[in-house]
């Protein structure tokens, strides 16, 4: 075989093989640098000029506008506190912390960062709003059946993570100096 | 029999001689697509605002939960948020957000890129409200050229490294009923352009 060829084959083949492994990175990671803390992450330097190539390629491709670290901190949690992924058939308990910041809310998305619709028109709980116990702490009930107290319904089927938006907090900066025990538990409970 | 052999061997350094340039090459592809999507994504955040509206005016981004809202992931539900876009070409463009007391406010500036350079809370405002002057390193240093050298300028000059760009701000709502209330906020947000400073 000459040099031509095998230089061809060669350049064939890489090409092919760089751009699929670039576009399956991008499609799987969520960024290179995500901090985890327990069963919760955070692309703390998302949209700064220190984000990784792999952090900025993913926020450019979604049109996310992530938070600045001025603003406050987003962090995901796509696992419970076993470390198993979060199922749309059990029933999760979340509480009874969060760590310092003037407001936070707690959420529910799909896997594409969307709320999910639902009757009850409840998406996300405010520290506002929240029902809290005389100990100021709180426990949110995570499941697609009614619950009483403080509930975030999810869908029947679809998978979901939820989301945890600190604004102004202390932390927005310094991710990594956040405890895993300031953060909340994400207990399941029983499954369907 | 030994030119059977020879040519097997021939064939598997062949064979091999392709899989380590095509590994190297992809590597290589990689790499550089990894580092060059940033210059070419034409449906980053940027594209998907500049589709909503014209430059320097204030609008809302969709609520999220809504159809329109499918544009921009991770929106939350408690916060309305509304944007201008900027162009610097023509001169600095001054930002002003009226914030409410107690209620949490936020400014926050984007290159074309996507970058975040700068940004500020209600923390930061004075008389009730946020304002900065958005300028481009020229221009900024054109301005400096006519301050006064014994007092600091009281306004906040903030450099974007893109003559583009854009000003998103944001506002909390603490209950859902107050969520209107919020919207009114960032409804308020005003970006006009300045006429260009010239050097002396």
């Amino acid at each position: 075989m000459d040099v031509l060829a095998k230089t061809l084959i060669a350049g064939a083949l890489g090409l092919a093989a760089g751009l699929w492994s670039a576009e399956s990175a991008l499609r799987l990671s969520r960024g290179a640098e995500t901090t985890r803390i327990g069963a919760w992450s955070t692309a703390a330097k998302a949209g700064t000029p220190e984000a990784d190539p792999y952090t900025r390629d993913t926020i450019e491709r979604s049109g996310e506008i992530p938070l600045a670290p001025g603003e406050g901190l987003q962090l995901v949690a796509r696992v419970d506190d076993s470390g198993t992924a979060l199922n749309p058939h059990c029933v999760y308990r979340i509480g009874r912390k969060v760590p310092a910041a003037r407001f936070w809310t707690i959420g529910v998305v799909d896997r594409r960062g969307f709320p999910i619709p639902n009757p009850a028109q409840r998406l996300v709980f405010r520290s506002s709003e929240i029902l809290r116990d005389s100990d100021g702490g709180f426990a949110i009930a995570v499941s697609a059946s009614a619950h009483a107290g403080n509930w975030l319904p999810i869908g029947v089927s679809e998978p979901f993570y939820l989301v945890l938006r600190l604004y102004d907090t202390p932390f927005s900066a310094t991710a990594t100096a956040i405890d895993k025990d300031a953060l909340p538990r994400i207990v399941r409970e029983s499954c369907r | 029999m030994k030119r059977a052999a020879a040519t097997m061997r021939r064939t598997v350094i062949d064979i091999a001689t392709i899989v380590l340039g095509a590994a190297l090459t992809a590597g290589l592809v990689h790499i550089v697509a990894i580092l060059i999507i940033p210059f070419y994504a034409s449906n980053d955040a940027f594209a998907r605002l500049s589709n909503l509206g014209p430059i320097d005016a204030t609008i809302m981004l969709p609520e999220a939960g809504s159809p329109a809202a499918r544009l921009f992931p991770n929106l939350d539900p408690a916060v309305a948020a509304a944007f201008c876009r900027y162009d610097l070409t023509d001169g600095p463009v001054r930002v002003k957000a009226p914030v409410a007391r107690y209620e949490f406010s936020s400014l926050s500036f984007h290159t074309r890129r996507g970058q975040i350079y700068y940004a500020l809370t209600d923390r930061a405002a004075t008389q009730n409200a946020l304002e900065a002057l958005v300028v481009t390193d020229k221009q900024l240093r054109a301005m400096s050229a006519h301050d006064s050298e014994d007092e600091t300028p009281l306004e906040l000059r903030i450099v974007s490294a893109t003559n583009q760009g854009f000003v998103l701000m944001r506002a909390f709502s603490q209950e859902p009923s107050l969520l209107a209330e919020a919207q009114e906020r960032v409804r308020a947000l005003k970006c006009q352009p300045e006429p260009q400073p010239q050097p002396r």
